[in-house]
């Protein structure tokens, strides 16, 4: 009961966020990029509910606009480790032997590097921008994919009905297509749902220290670099925008959670690892 | 046990980490390689003069094919020379930066493990003896709202809201274990804290699950039945196989912390491996930046072995 209560609670955290991303920003009477150098610095108000930063910008506004910014980049990170790691993790899982080594060997090894080493690592090959950031996300999560897909797959490779597309003779392409793509594909997503999370840490920590995202860009971590630079005057504006990450990250994690326990049994262990 | 077993292990493990690393170093220089900009142009600046640069690329051996290049920045790597810094620290050899740097970050790194373990047994405990109750659900809320902040804004919280009521705590600068051990436990503390709190929090839940499979388990009854008391079905019976996990999972998360050891050096001012890395980062220092990488994987890969053997000993199935 619990836990459906609190699955509950992760969805509509999650779909009020989203709301507040995609058509929030329109609702708010400022724009993200309209100065005002009288309300500079002011705290929050009815008028600011999260204050306003030091070009006397609206700070909710922002956050609602840089919230897009930043879900956007994780969600092509994601999106890109997911379909890259899947492919690599169930063709090492079909083919076994030597390509399974081999594929799994260089998976290892970038899941050896400290997550963050990755990607600021990446950014310094990459150049700083907007597409390198997504890069960089991508890149951190295609082991933590290709690993999954990889044990995933190896569990059903056996199952009967994988069996029996193999002895009428399918090819490989399309018994992984057909039988086995569908069936591991809920516990895809539930790992996205949780690496999207993650993706806009990994988003901000890298903006927040100047070595993502750039000015006027506003992503997350930009706003909260922003209010780092004034935080003895105005700590609302990094205080707040990142408390308003944390409550949109709880209620991913909460709903990533509840998927996780309703995913089908035999895939969970999985799921865990 | 079977010693030559054992020794037969160990030898493969340690040739699997030699070719990791090796492996490691390879994707590091060549993605350096082909990293936009020019060294001799970044460290001399964009206008400087031609029979300068020319110098600079000999002295640093860049005029050189790239796998000329490798050899020799391997070959170094295998002595324990890196290279010389380009511009962080024109001339000085990156092996000796990164041996004052890496000692702070084991302080830092091994204090925030240590706060993350302590903070978790406890909460993962008591969430999982008090299943259901005021005390679980408060437990699993930190859980999940310790994922859900990131580091670097809670190493924010923390100063605005200890560093600046209460002045033991410093929110800026780390003194030196070896200069003063409390000096170095108080000014590492905040830090060590905005790091430890999302792997506490991680831990706690794996502990509670393990605890909570392990507490209804047939051997568990059994050993109740047999008249042992509480406290030494506990200790012997289900915390005992609910570590293996819990330290599987440790060694897991290694690498999250070291990850978010570079942010928040960065952010409190502490000199340690994760702000020469962004520092190297900013002023396109490759050679500092080839090191630092590859240094957060030797530790990892070290980790990775230490957690196996620990998990070893926890589980003798697992050590055969």
């Amino acid at each position: 009961m619990l836990r459906n209560r609190t699955m509950l609670a992760g969805l509509t955290i999650t779909l009020v966020v989203l709301f507040g991303v995609t058509a929030g920003a329109a609702l708010m009477p400022y724009s993200a990029e309209t100065m005002d150098f009288i309300d500079v610095l002011e705290p929050p108000s009815l008028a600011h509910p999260l204050g306003t930063d030091s070009f006397g910008r609206d700070v909710l506004t922002r956050v609602l606009v840089g919230g897009r910014i930043s879900l956007v980049i994780s969600l092509c990170g994601v999106a890109l480790a997911a379909v890259l790691g899947t492919l690599t993790g169930m063709a090492a899982a079909w083919r076994g032997g030597a390509t399974e080594t081999a594929l799994m060997g260089l998976v290892d090894l970038l899941f050896a590097f400290p997550s963050f080493v990755l990607a600021l690592f990446l950014m310094v090959v990459l150049g700083y921008g907007v597409q390198d950031v997504a890069l960089a996300i991508a890149l951190v999560y295609f082991p933590i994919f290709a690993r999954l897909a990889r044990n995933l797959t190896r569990v059903l490779r056996d199952e009967p009905y994988v069996q029996a597309a193999r002895l009428i003779g399918q090819p490989a392409p399309m018994i992984l297509a057909r039988e086995i793509l569908p069936n591991i594909l809920s516990a895809l997503m539930v790992q996205a749902s949780i690496a999207i999370a993650f993706g806009v840490v990994i988003e901000a920590g890298l903006s927040f220290l100047g070595l993502g995202v750039q000015p006027p860009t506003p992503s997350l971590g930009v706003i909260m670099a922003d209010g780092r630079e004034y935080f003895q005057k105005a700590p609302w504006v990094l205080t707040l925008t990142g408390l308003a990450v944390s409550v949109a990250l709880l209620g991913l994690n909460l709903l990533g959670d509840g998927l996780r326990d309703l995913a089908d049994p035999k895939l969970r262990q999985a799921l865990r690892a | 046990m079977d010693v030559r077993a054992l020794t037969q292990g160990g030898v493969r493990r340690a040739l699997v980490l030699a070719a990791t690393l090796i492996a490691g170093a390879l994707a590091v220089f060549f993605a350096m390689k082909a990293a936009p900009g020019d060294p001799a142009l970044t460290a001399l600046g964009e206008n400087a003069r031609p029979d300068l640069v020319a110098a600079f690329r000999h002295a640093h051996h860049l005029d050189l094919p790239v796998s000329a290049q490798f050899a020799l920045w391997i070959g170094g790597a295998a002595r324990g020379d890196f290279g010389q810094s380009l511009t962080l620290a024109g001339g000085v050899p990156v092996a000796s930066l990164i041996a004052t740097r890496l000692p702070v970050t084991a302080f830092i790194g091994a204090y925030a493990l240590v706060l993350a373990v302590a903070l978790s047994l406890v909460i993962g405990t008591v969430s999982a003896l008090q299943r259901g109750r005021l005390a679980d659900t408060i437990g699993t809320s930190f859980a999940v709202l310790g994922v859900s902040m990131p580091d670097f804004w809670l190493g924010y919280v923390l100063i605005f809201f200890l560093a600046l009521n209460f002045p033991v705590f410093p929110s800026y600068g780390f003194v030196s274990p070896t200069a003063s051990l409390r000096g170095a436990l108080l000014s590492g503390f905040l830090p060590a804290l905005a790091i430890a709190a999302p792997m506490a929090a991680v831990f706690a839940r794996t502990l509670r699950a393990a605890l909570l499979e392990v507490l209804h388990r047939e051997y568990v009854t059994v050993a109740r039945s047999l008249g042992f008391g509480p406290r030494f079905v506990f200790f012997h019976y289900v915390m005992r196989n609910a570590l293996i996990p819990y330290v599987t999972v440790l060694g897991l998360q290694v690498r999250y912390l070291l990850g978010g050891v570079v942010v928040i050096e960065r952010i409190f001012g502490i000199p340690g491996m994760g702000s020469l890395m962004v520092d190297g980062a900013f002023g396109r220092d490759y050679p500092v930046v080839q090191a630092c990488a590859l240094t957060f994987l030797a530790i990892v890969l070290l980790t990775n072995l230490l957690v196996d053997a620990l998990c070893a000993r926890l589980d003798p199935r697992r050590a055969a």
